[in-house]
């Protein structure tokens, strides 16, 4: 069971990943995260939750892109996988089923 | 480069992270550095990246690999694995383990709960170490007579006026006074007199009221919560007034906090001292042969009491030889006393309650401990043995490439996991124990111990003490096996394992009978209070304590005779009597420099005087061994005195028949000795006989005791209520029975014994678990022994012997070396009583072999069990 489900944060950003696509890394992917779910992740859980989704087989990784604001350090950069898209599709397809269930009465302004 | 982020806590998370994900990491950290540089200036980006690196610091990110091996997770979850197997197939033993251990801790949190309670007593005073009480040591020719808590009227104020050491003293007298509002009366328990000073002396603060002023006028008197409480309810009682003895009324003028349970000070009501000296004369204030007031003095912080305390006792000799009343051969001695040595140094008379007992206290904390060792014992002997069983597994190990650390590991795990179990049961019991325990002691139930920060240091100490005790020896046994030799099967009882484990089994047996010996030394001593010949008759006897005189004596004098005329018409009434002391406490009324006039000057003493009318010695069944009692046929004895017969040596006489008609000089009166009074237990069993003057009067107005038959008492009491309501109208009828009260004297005692019982039995039984697991693994050990020997013909006999021998030995050993340990402590403990049992052999022979029944008893199920086997069963294989 473990490694097939998808966390709330887990699901978050590995939305982030895939909209960022070619510059996904700890730093673009916290900001992405504060501007667009106003959510204020430190760098470290970032960090966490990448180890976490990569370990998974959601993401791959690679080093590149070095900057002088770095240190001369590259990024390490990741990009959803097959496995990854297909675990957020499973999601958003859980979700849409629910959402389609539900009567239009239930939130009351019918 | 100044604005470079701090080195050493990117270095560290370098080797703590994995390689793989440090650079992306570190990538990251630099360029939020480098952001915050230009945000927020050098210095606060500096701290934020320390901040934003030691939260890195977590397992997700950790290194993997074989150079620093602290993979924990994985590992502690391997050592639970195998320590419930472990667990799943050694129930017995387990069990045991546990057992043994949670009531060995049990049994200390209870003890130490109790011992903390009573070293806590006045810690709550903020400057104790410079409040001292002036206590008075009597002396009659050289010789300490006694002790007294209570000492001189004058004793603070002399001392202030020649040492400038002293800040302040205070003087505080009792009263034993009855109050009243509106009507309604009261009769506190713990009234005194305090002088002004005393909330500064003893830096208290009231509730209400002004510290320095709320005593200074007379007729002020300050209240304790409690007390107002009951008197007045929540209204401000500021103001108010109460009424003494029905004549003087006091205006309240504070409030003061209720005394903790554990301070030897306790206090319902504090009138002032200014009114006793409008009762009573300026004299009082600085007399030094007025005796019965509690002195405290506050010392300058930058004072030394031992210092002042030998420069002290020349000048207040000097001064008492000022003192025409004072000799020499009576001296007095004036002794500052710390506060806090009060509780547990000092039972003297004239205490405000009864103090502990610093013997007790660590008689106490010594037994809690043998019980804890002897817990702890269990678990090294169980463990050692049981690694027997276990060496096979630990080859495994080792030849799978275990290494030590981790087979130490393994069993620390296990030790702590039986700890931590042992442990929660412990507290549980402890919990729930604590209560009955400490009513059983007559001490608060104040649950006192979690408020004490060393007292969960404390936990933590036995605690870690506990897994190393009792973890740390298996493991370094068990893992230090050679591996080639346990698995080629050569591998039998190690000497040197089974050496300490026969020592440690010696000590455990050695603490037992300790425990044992010293339990049947405290029932004897009990035994020996209980059945003594008092000499006096306390059955059936009611005391009621003497209403307040409100009228002249003359017309006092008749009430009383009233009221005994009035309670004699009852059939179920059989005598009454009026004294000024009653048996089981001291007389109070102790009279200094009396002697007979034959006697010179010198040999002035003090002897302890009840006062009593004609029928108080038929009354008490006391025994007149020569001349004669009070009697009316003689008309009035006002002027003829009884002295018992351990006044006589003082007295200089050495037949009784000499002191009958000889004078006696007593406050400047002179008396004639009438009669001698048999020695009887006036104050309690376990005191020794004390000289007693008895004086005549038919007014005494102490305790009035009544002979009641048991039928039908209630009614009795009721006859006895109404007349008491005509004698003497609103003032409440307060009476106690005399059996109870004399017992009081020597029940704190009685709870000991029993406590002292109780905890012996636990470590008995502890120590019985423990041979009871150690037997079982021994005897399996030698099942193969056992078996050829059956076939080579030894008995059922030979063979209970033999392995019962072996445990025997050691209970002989420990018995042997106990008897000269038992006999000092016991000896000291008997110390304590005036009147004791002597110590004897049997008090040593009856524990051991009560001691070596049970041990054989607890080892013979496993001899007997592998005794009967079938040799064939175990020699089948191989």
């Amino acid at each position: 069971m473990k490694g097939t489900q998808l966390g709330e944060l887990e699901e978050l950003v590995l939305l982030t990943v895939a909209a960022l696509y070619d510059d996904a890394y700890g730093i673009a992917i916290m900001n992405e995260i504060k501007e667009r779910a106003k959510r204020s992740i430190s760098i470290s859980t970032v960090h966490a939750v990448l180890k976490r989704l990569e370990d998974k087989g959601f993401m791959s990784s690679r080093y590149d892109g070095a900057t002088p604001e770095r240190g001369g350090r590259r990024k390490h950069l990741f990009r959803v996988t097959a496995s990854g898209e297909k675990a957020l599709k499973n999601s958003r397809e859980i979700r849409n089923e629910l959402w389609d269930q539900i009567p239009k009465v239930a939130f009351g302004n019918g | 480069m100044a604005n470079n982020p701090p080195k050493f806590i990117s270095n560290l998370l370098e080797r703590f992270c994995e390689p793989f994900l440090y650079e992306g990491i570190r990538g990251d950290l630099e360029e939020l550095f480098f952001i915050d540089c230009q945000k927020r200036g050098v210095q606060k980006a500096k701290v934020i990246y320390i901040l934003r690196a030691l939260r890195f610091f977590r397992f997700a990110f950790l290194r993997k690999g074989i150079k620093l091996k602290i993979n924990f997770e994985p590992m502690l979850r391997n050592y639970l694995n195998i320590t419930l197997r472990t667990f799943k197939k050694h129930k017995v033993y387990v069990f045991i383990n546990i057992l043994g251990l949670a009531i060995g801790m049990a049994s200390g949190f209870i003890i130490l709960q109790y011992v903390a309670f009573e070293l806590g007593y006045d810690q709550f005073f903020e400057d104790k170490e410079n409040i001292y009480r002036i206590q008075t040591n009597r002396y009659n020719n050289g010789e300490l007579t006694t002790q007294w808590a209570a000492g001189a009227a004058g004793a603070g104020y002399h001392i202030k006026k020649n040492f400038p050491e002293i800040q302040d003293y205070t003087q505080l007298h009792w009263s034993e006074a009855m109050f009243s509002v509106d009507k309604k009366y009261f009769k506190p328990k713990f009234a005194y007199y305090a002088s002004a000073s005393f909330f500064e002396v003893m830096g208290l603060s009231l509730l209400r009221g002004n510290d320095s002023t709320a005593l200074k006028d007379p007729f002020t008197v300050v209240l304790s919560e409690e007390m107002s409480q009951r008197l007045f309810g929540t209204e401000n009682p500021i103001g108010k007034k109460i009424r003494q003895n029905d004549s003087n009324d006091y205006t309240v003028t504070g409030i003061f906090r209720n005394f903790p349970e554990n301070s030897h000070m306790k206090f319902d009501v504090l009138y002032s001292f200014a009114t006793y000296i409008d009762f009573n004369g300026e004299n009082v204030k600085t007399s030094l042969s007025w005796d019965g007031f509690l002195n405290y003095v506050r010392l300058r912080p930058d004072a030394n009491y031992r210092t002042l305390q030998s420069k002290l006792t020349p000048v207040i000799d000097k001064i008492y030889e000022m003192d025409e009343n004072y000799s020499v051969d009576s001296k007095i001695e004036l002794i500052l006393q710390p506060l806090d040595d009060i509780h547990l140094n000092s039972d003297f008379r004239r205490e405000i309650k009864p103090n502990g007992n610093a013997r007790t206290t660590y008689f106490l904390a010594v037994i809690g401990l043998f019980v804890l060792f002897i817990a702890w014992i269990n678990y090294i002997n169980l463990t050692t043995a049981n690694s027997m069983k276990r060496a096979k597994e630990v080859g495994i190990r080792k030849v799978l490439g275990s290494f030590k650390k981790q087979l130490i590991g393994q069993f620390m795990f296990e030790s702590a996991f039986i700890n931590v179990v042992a442990l929660l049961i412990a507290a549980t019991i402890a919990f729930f124990s604590i209560p009955y325990f400490n009513r059983y002691i007559g001490r608060s139930t104040d649950f006192v111990l979690p408020e004490q920060t060393w007292f969960w240091a404390g936990i933590i100490i036995v605690f870690l003490s506990g897994i190393i005790l009792s973890g740390f020896y298996p493991s370094i046994i068990l893992s230090s096996f050679k591996p080639v030799i346990i698995l080629k099967g050569a591998f039998s009882r190690s000497s040197k394992g089974s050496a300490l484990r026969k020592g440690l089994v010696i000590f455990q047996y050695l603490s037992s009978v300790i425990l044992i010996t010293g339990t049947y030394v405290v029932y004897q001593q009990m035994q020996f209070l209980k059945q003594q010949d008092l000499g006096v008759d306390i059955e059936q006897t009611m005391v009621i304590n003497a209403p307040i005189m409100t009228t002249s004596d003359s017309v006092h004098v008749s009430k009383i005779n009233v009221f005994k005329t009035g309670l004699l018409a009852n059939a179920s009434i059989d005598a009454v009597t009026t004294s000024t002391a009653i048996p089981g406490s001291s007389p109070g009324w102790n009279a200094g420099g009396i002697r007979l006039l034959r006697q010179p000057e010198s040999e002035r003493n003090q002897y302890r005087v009840i006062g009593c009318d004609n029928e108080f010695l038929d009354f008490y069944g006391l025994e007149v061994i020569a001349g004669r009692g009070f009697d009316k046929s003689f008309g009035n004895e006002a002027n003829n005195v009884l002295v018992n017969e351990a006044s006589l040596p003082t007295l200089g006489i050495q037949h009784m028949e000499d002191v009958l008609n000889k004078k006696m000089d007593f406050w400047g009166d002179t008396f004639n000795v009438v009669g001698v009074v048999k020695n009887y237990r006036q104050e309690s069993p376990k005191s020794a006989y004390d000289g007693h003057i008895f004086r005549y009067d038919d007014w005494w107005n102490g305790y009035y005791s009544v002979k009641v038959q048991t039928s039908n008492i209630s009614e009795t009491i009721a006859h006895i209520d109404n007349n008491w309501r005509d004698v003497f109208g609103e003032q409440p009828l307060d009476f106690f029975f005399l059996d109870e009260h004399y017992e009081r004297q020597y029940k704190s005692e009685m709870n000991f014994g029993s406590i002292f019982g109780f905890f012996s039995i636990l470590a008995i039984i502890v120590a019985c678990l423990g041979l009871f697991g150690l037997s079982s693994f021994m005897t399996s050990i030698r099942v193969k022994e056992v078996s050829v020997r059956k076939v080579l013909g030894a008995s059922f006999t030979n063979l209970w012997t033999l392995m019962t021998g072996d445990f025997l030995s050691l209970i002989l050993i420990a018995i042997v070396i106990s008897v000269p340990i038992s006999w000092w402590l016991m000896s000291r403990w008997l110390d304590n009583f005036a009147n004791r049992i002597n110590m004897s052999w049997e008090l040593f022979m009856i524990p051991a072999i009560l001691l070596i029944f049970i041990s054989v008893l607890t080892v013979s199920y496993h001899t007997i069990k592998t005794a009967l086997l079938n040799p064939a069963e175990s020699l089948k294989d191989e």
